[in-house]
């Protein structure tokens, strides 16, 4: 199904590669105290106790930056009390606007009720609520389940398992996860890890179309959440490490059929580039140059693979999504710019043509991927309104871009880099620090920071309207790296790097920050001594939601930083939590505890959680019906328990 | 760059099958070059891959006791020169980047404990390699040697996780720890973390 055939088998004698992931050196960190930090008085027994770093905070009821989301009928926003499209709507702000749990009550909140799907592999998805039902889909063998939510307990509704080919597993570079599903047209759909989308009927379970759309045996995957635009599903494949063609692919939301397909790489011709195409800056300008940027062919395993999150101005008519890091990783096998790997397009879905693409990373050598979610919102800067969407780039640098022409506003970065000394104020190239350049293997380039797994990864930030600032998981790690040379086979990883991280400057691997992105400033912090490899939410309530890659699950002042309430949950928190309005009218927040992913790139450090896949559903205290209520005369009480037998 | 030449004959349709009903899987005769298996370049004796066809999937068996297993051993066991090249060859075949540079696993297994998905003795080594495993490990029998592949299994075996032939019944049973203790001095497989 690949627009072009996988070339043969080559075979090598000379090449070298590495381990990337596992087993890689993990140093320092273990009880690391951050100075500064101010008491925490909301019953925090992490043993972290982090609150707000900056003094900085935005005062009560005010928008501080004049940051605004987008609205209208054709922005994908559920009714209030639903979540059903991963980033909550098309803007990926991940806001909800409910609010009965607020600042003010949130640290009642209590487990409600709790769901183990079975799978021990990394859960990076957010649940879904529509008509009073919850949809989980599993990471491999990807099980998806609808829980029913007017039940005491909600137990499953039914349960659909898609079988998909073990093969897969082996040819999954970081975990074989699911980052999301989507609820579109009375369909469940979402991609298997072997390559095919499928669409379930969200009322029964049942399979009502399945479509291949890469080959799992050539090394290409899915993990991505697809994104549902009018009549067309996009989804994007994974494989970054097995020197796959990325692209980007529309399937018919009816029929399962493939509309189009874009690749990342390639002559204009695949990479869908014609007359309407119009990148903002000069050295992205040109004909063909996903091609001649490039060594002769090698775009054809150059990766660009498409397995971030997709967004959506209807009012444009573009699709923003991101490209994965260059293949393979050691740069000097691949002299040139690389286009159009490490950026991000702006397309037509109906067509698939770009309108315009940035590149953040060009020449990518440090495995920076373009594939983080582009928040779209309004907002003024130096005195303009501005159409903007904002990414949060692996290379550690903050953008905001203007979404109707590929304009960089701002950029500066959001945590510890030191490989980049600034991004060039005319050309918006990042100015790469020599000593940092990986390009020549064989050797250790020691303390790069970002290390590969960046400032951010895919682990999706969320924005309120009500505040104007973004809320951002940050992660604090830095690599050493050394160059290899690398074959290409067919299904194998093509890598081409040996490397060992270990953690940033302060000894916190991780931070949570609002972020004005107006500014480009970070507004306050709560350093983290795990990873943040959590999705954010924010609510009307203004709190804001995320966990630790040691299962602390927080809620936060979304104005202030400070922490209000933590749960220590069963596993490493790497999915995005959610909230939505139960049949009782209450609020509920749900998240997933199942640590995997990139994250296990921290494995080694001492209390690392064992590995899980539960799902949690808090409530407020009062909201919560007693635990061992007196049955009643019905079949069963409010808390589950059967009703009482008359003898 | 080093181009590899492979050695191939063409095997009679009859054998491949019959190959194929024994180990049980589906394959299609469809008159494939077959590697050539017997005798390495430095003349060293390999074991027949019709003998090896017999030796059955580690955890898929057990009604019956299969001395195959037992009786084949790697001839370049213990080789340095032979667990070099088997060494150089994981490099090259992009076996690295799936097990690790150290071989603790990451995409892929680890191949320094005692825990095998398909057999921890060198016959079931060799045909894992060889014939490629369901979860993503290739059949790199396609395009390496026999000989080859008994080195890059000498190299597999010099990691410490893997156990004798002798010891392969014991494997299965999982009574490998108490064994091993006495021959290595270390208990891989019941280890705790610190």
């Amino acid at each position: 199904m690949q627009p072009v055939d996988n070339p043969s088998i080559r075979i090598a004698f000379r090449s070298l590669i590495s381990l990337v992931f596992a087993g890689a050196a993990v140093t320092a960190c273990t009880t690391h105290e951050y100075p500064g930090r101010r008491a925490n008085d909301a019953g925090d027994s992490s043993g972290v106790s982090a609150a707000a770093t900056s003094s900085t905070s935005t005062p009560a009821g005010e928008n501080v930056t004049g940051a605004t989301a987008p609205t209208g009928p054709g922005w994908g926003i559920p009714a209030d009390g639903d979540w059903t499209t991963q980033g909550r709507d098309y803007a990926n702000t991940r806001y909800s606007p409910l609010a009965e749990i607020d600042t003010s009550n949130v640290s009642s909140l209590r487990i409600a009720w709790s769901f183990n799907d079975g799978v021990l592999h990394g859960h990076e998805g957010t649940p879904l609520v529509a008509n009073n039902t919850m949809y989980l889909v599993t990471p491999f063998p990807d099980i998806a389940y609808a829980l029913d939510l007017t039940k005491p307990g909600a137990p499953i509704k039914w349960t659909y398992r898609p079988n998909p080919s073990p093969i897969a597993i082996g040819k999954a570079c970081c975990d074989v996860v699911n980052r999301g599903w989507q609820l579109a047209d009375g369909k469940l759909i979402y991609n298997l890890l072997d390559g095919h989308t499928v669409a379930v009927d969200a009322a029964t379970g049942k399979e009502l179309w399945r479509t291949q759309v890469y080959d799992v045996t050539q090394g290409v995957t899915m993990t991505m959440a697809p994104v549902i635009v009018k009549d067309k599903v996009l989804v994007g494949n994974s494989g970054g490490e097995m020197g796959v063609l990325g692209s980007l692919t529309a399937l018919d939301l009816k029929t399962g059929k493939i509309d189009w397909q874009a690749t990342s790489t390639g002559p204009d011709s695949l990479v869908k580039i014609g007359p309407d195409f119009k990148p903002f800056y000069s050295w992205m300008q040109g004909k063909n140059l996903g091609e001649t940027t490039w060594p002769a062919g090698a775009w054809k395993n150059g990766a660009g693979a498409v397995w971030g999150w997709i967004t959506y101005d209807p009012d444009l008519n573009l699709i923003y999504a991101g490209t994965s890091n260059t293949g393979p990783w050691n740069a000097q096998q691949r002299p040139g710019l690389n286009l159009w790997t490490s950026g991000v397009f702006a397309r037509d879905p109906d067509t698939g043509m770009a309108k315009w693409a940035f590149v953040f990373t060009p020449h990518n050598e440090w495995d920076y991927d373009g594939v983080n979610e582009n928040i779209l919102v309004n907002l003024p800067i130096n005195g303009k309104q501005r159409k903007v969407m904002v990414q949060f780039n692996r290379n550690g640098f903050a953008y905001t871009i203007d979404r109707a022409t590929g304009e960089v506003l701002m950029v500066s970065p959001f945590g510890h880099e030191n490989w980049a000394s600034g991004i060039d104020s005319v050309t918006k190239m990042p100015i790469v620090v020599p000593e940092k350049k990986t390009e020549v293997p064989g050797h250790w380039v020691r303390d790069i920071c970002p290390a590969d797994i960046g400032v951010k990864d895919e682990q999706p930030a969320a924005f309120s309207p009500r505040t104007g600032l973004f809320y951002v998981p940050v992660q604090n790690i830095c690599m050493d790296y050394k160059g290899r040379e690398v074959s290409y086979i067919a299904g194998t990883p093509y890598w081409g790097a040996d490397m060992t991280r270990h953690v940033g400057p302060g000894g916190n691997y991780g931070e949570f920050i609002a972020w004005n992105a107006s500014t480009g400033k970070k507004v306050w912090g709560i350093p983290e001594k795990f990873l943040v490899y959590s999705g954010v939410l924010v609510t009307g309530g203004d709190v804001a939601f995320y966990g630790t890659v040691d299962g602390w699950f927080r809620a936060v002042n979304a104005r202030t930083g400070k922490i209000l309430w933590s749960q220590k949950l069963g596993s490493g928190i790497i999915g995005a939590p959610m909230t939505f309005r139960g049949p009782d009218g209450h609020q509920y927040v749900s998240v997933l505890a199942g640590v995997g992913g990139a994250a296990m790139v921290t494995k080694a450090m001492p209390g690392f959680p064992a590995r899980g896949g539960t799902l949690y559903t808090f409530a407020l205290d009062s909201s919560i019906p007693a635990q061992g209520a007196q049955a009643s005369q019905s079949s069963a009480s409010s808390n589950g328990a059967p009703a009482k037998e008359k003898r | 760059m080093a181009i590899h030449a492979f050695a191939f004959h063409r095997a009679p349709c009859l054998r491949a099958a019959a190959i194929a009903l024994l180990i049980g899987s589906v394959q299609a005769c469809k008159g494939q070059p077959e590697l050539l298996r017997e005798g390495s370049t430095g003349g060293i004796p390999l074991p027949k891959d019709s003998t090896l066809a017999r030796v059955a999937l580690g955890d898929i068996a057990g009604s019956t006791r299969n001395t195959l297993l037992t009786s084949i051993k790697n001839p370049y066991e213990g080789n340095t020169g032979a667990i070099e090249a088997g060494g150089e060859l994981f490099v090259r075949m992009n076996c690295v980047a799936c097990h690790g540079y150290d071989a603790r696993g990451g995409m892929g297994p680890d191949l320094t404990d005692t825990y095998w998905r398909y057999g921890g003795s060198p016959a079931e080594i060799y045909k894992s390699i060889s014939e490629g495993r369901p979860q993503g490990m290739p059949a790199w029998g396609a395009m390496l040697t026999s000989d080859e592949l008994w080195k890059l299994t000498a190299y597999v075996q010099s990691l410490g996780g893997s156990f004798p032939a002798a010891l392969a019944e014991q494997g299965k049973q999982g009574n490998l720890g108490a064994t091993l203790d006495t021959a290595t001095g270390v208990l891989k497989g019941r280890q705790s973390e610190p």
